[in-house]
């Protein structure tokens, strides 16, 4: 995969996922999973609720041990190297995972002392709007707030890379707009992404790559605009829909 | 070591905003010792007796915070973090989820440290306690009973399915120990057969170990009580680094 943009002397892979399979069971839940992502760029993993798009990220994260393939994310096997390499990758799993009675201020603070150089979090409040809430408990926040600090706890380590499973569900279109706006500031300072969405506006939006998965199978990976191109469709959704099409097997 | 220090903070402050602790482990023993101390005031344990009625409880006493986080707190709490994915958050953090609960470990020592200093202030301004025995054998009793009851409440947490199993296992743990290991009712007011049954609980030999070591009564067949809570407590911590689930 080539990079575009101005990073060109700086090509390192930083992450990269080699013939990665699990199954539950005796059931496959990923089936050789395989692709590249070079520094600054961000690459969305598609598919229906199922398909194995959580599973995959916890494999490559190293939370699911995976059954067959090997991961290298900075150069750093994530089972082996756990501590080295959460000091510079940043991760939000699908549910919030907070305290109940917990507050904003107090998860940014207890999250950043996990970190040796962690990022100014009371300034991060500020920049993504929510810094009025700092005392207020997590569950009182709306669902819009509440994705835009778990955004800030990822950005926590300052990180290289960050994992976001489907950061923005469950938001209204509002909400949406705004996280993919500081997504989108983020990349431009060249982190390298890994998103799970069900949206393909935000995928067409945010992502350079995709990766649509079908029943634990990539069916397809490349950009955007060759997915259309692969489809006798003009529009994304619709060459997602085709893709990922149950009627139609073996793409 | 920073960050074992603000977790200390953060986790302690959620567990006071909790309250349950300090209700179960700070105010509840406070409360039993003072209707005690109304009743029996400084009078001896019984008639000839070289130690006072509180003396005699107050090992018991100090062990009801001790049980309320080790058999309560502990294992619903554990239970909590797993089934919100905390401890699975912190898989994806160069911290591992282990410190969260040592730091919870460190919280539940803490409230009962702290509600045996209280007992004692109240005992000794009010109803004149004194130790009549060894101080160093008590610390030494009461951090075993400790130990033991923490390693119990860490198993159950750590096998147990979700929060609600949890708190079903705790309160099948934690009520009787609480009324029947001479905790609360004094042991010595049970009837013979009845000591015989609650023998059997782990937390009757602990209390019977303090109780000792606040009389300055002989120790000699307590080493049997010894050996079975360091016996329990060593299976306990081996069960809960066995078979502890993080998801």
């Amino acid at each position: 995969m080539k990079i575009n943009g101005k990073e060109e002397c700086n090509m390192d892979t930083m992450i990269r996922i080699n013939q990665m399979s699990k199954s539950y069971n005796g059931k496959i839940a990923v089936d050789n999973l395989n692709f590249e992502l070079e520094k600054g760029q961000t690459m969305g993993i598609l598919g229906a609720n199922g398909a194995g798009k959580s599973t995959s990220i916890e494999c490559i994260l190293g939370t699911k041990k995976m059954d067959k393939g090997e991961i290298r994310i900075l150069g750093m096997n994530p089972a082996k190297d756990r501590k080295k390499l959460f000091q510079r990758v940043g991760v939000q799993f699908q549910e919030g995972n907070y305290q109940t009675e917990i507050r904003v201020d107090e998860l940014c603070e207890e999250t950043a002392s996990l970190y040796r150089d962690p990022a100014d979090w009371k300034f991060l409040l500020d920049k993504f709007g929510i810094r009025e809430k700092e005392n207020s408990l997590i569950k009182d926040l709306s669902g819009g707030q509440r994705q835009r600090l778990f955004i800030i706890l990822a950005f926590m380590p300052k990180p290289d890379a960050v994992f976001l499973d489907e950061l923005t569900t469950g938001l209204d279109a509002r909400a949406r707009r705004d996280a993919w706006k500081i997504l989108k500031s983020l990349k431009e300072e060249g982190i390298t992404m890994v998103l799970t969405s069900h949206f393909m506006d935000e995928v067409e939006e945010l992502c350079d790559y995709i990766l649509v998965l079908k029943k634990s199978r990539t069916v397809f990976k490349g950009t955007v605009k060759e997915a259309v191109a692969a489809s006798p469709y003009d529009k994304f959704e619709d060459a997602y829909l085709w893709l990922t099409d149950d009627s139609k097997e073996g793409v | 070591m920073k960050s074992f220090c603000t977790m200390l903070k953060i986790e302690g402050k959620l567990s006071i905003r909790d309250m349950n602790m300090v209700i179960f482990a700070i105010i509840m023993p406070v409360v039993i010792i003072t209707i005690l101390g109304i009743i029996y005031g400084t009078k001896p344990a019984f008639d000839g007796a070289e130690y006072t009625f509180i003396e005699q409880s107050f090992g018991g006493l100090c062990s009801i915070a001790i049980c309320a986080g080790g058999l309560m707190g502990l294992p619903i709490l554990v239970a909590d973090y797993r089934e919100k994915k905390i401890l699975k958050r912190f898989k994806v953090t160069p911290v591992s989820p282990a410190k969260i609960l040592f730091v919870h470990l460190t919280i539940y020592s803490l409230y009962s440290a702290l509600s045996v200093v209280i007992l004692w202030l109240i005992a000794k301004v009010f109803w004149k306690f004194t130790m009549k025995g060894s101080i160093l054998l008590f610390m030494a009793g009461w951090l075993l009973v400790l130990i033991s009851m923490l390693s119990i409440g860490m198993f159950v947490g750590g096998i147990a399915k979700n929060s609600k199993k949890a708190s079903i296992i705790a309160s099948v743990l934690y009520f009787p120990m609480l009324v029947f290991s001479g905790a609360t009712l004094p042991y010595e007011v049970m009837p013979d057969i009845m000591q015989k049954i609650v023998d059997v609980m782990p937390l009757t030999q602990g209390i019977k170990i303090l109780k000792a070591a606040t009389l300055g009564t002989d120790m000699g067949n307590l080493w049997i009580s010894v050996i079975l809570m360091l016996f329990m407590a060593i299976m306990f911590i081996i069960g809960s680094i066995k078979f502890f689930r993080w998801e």
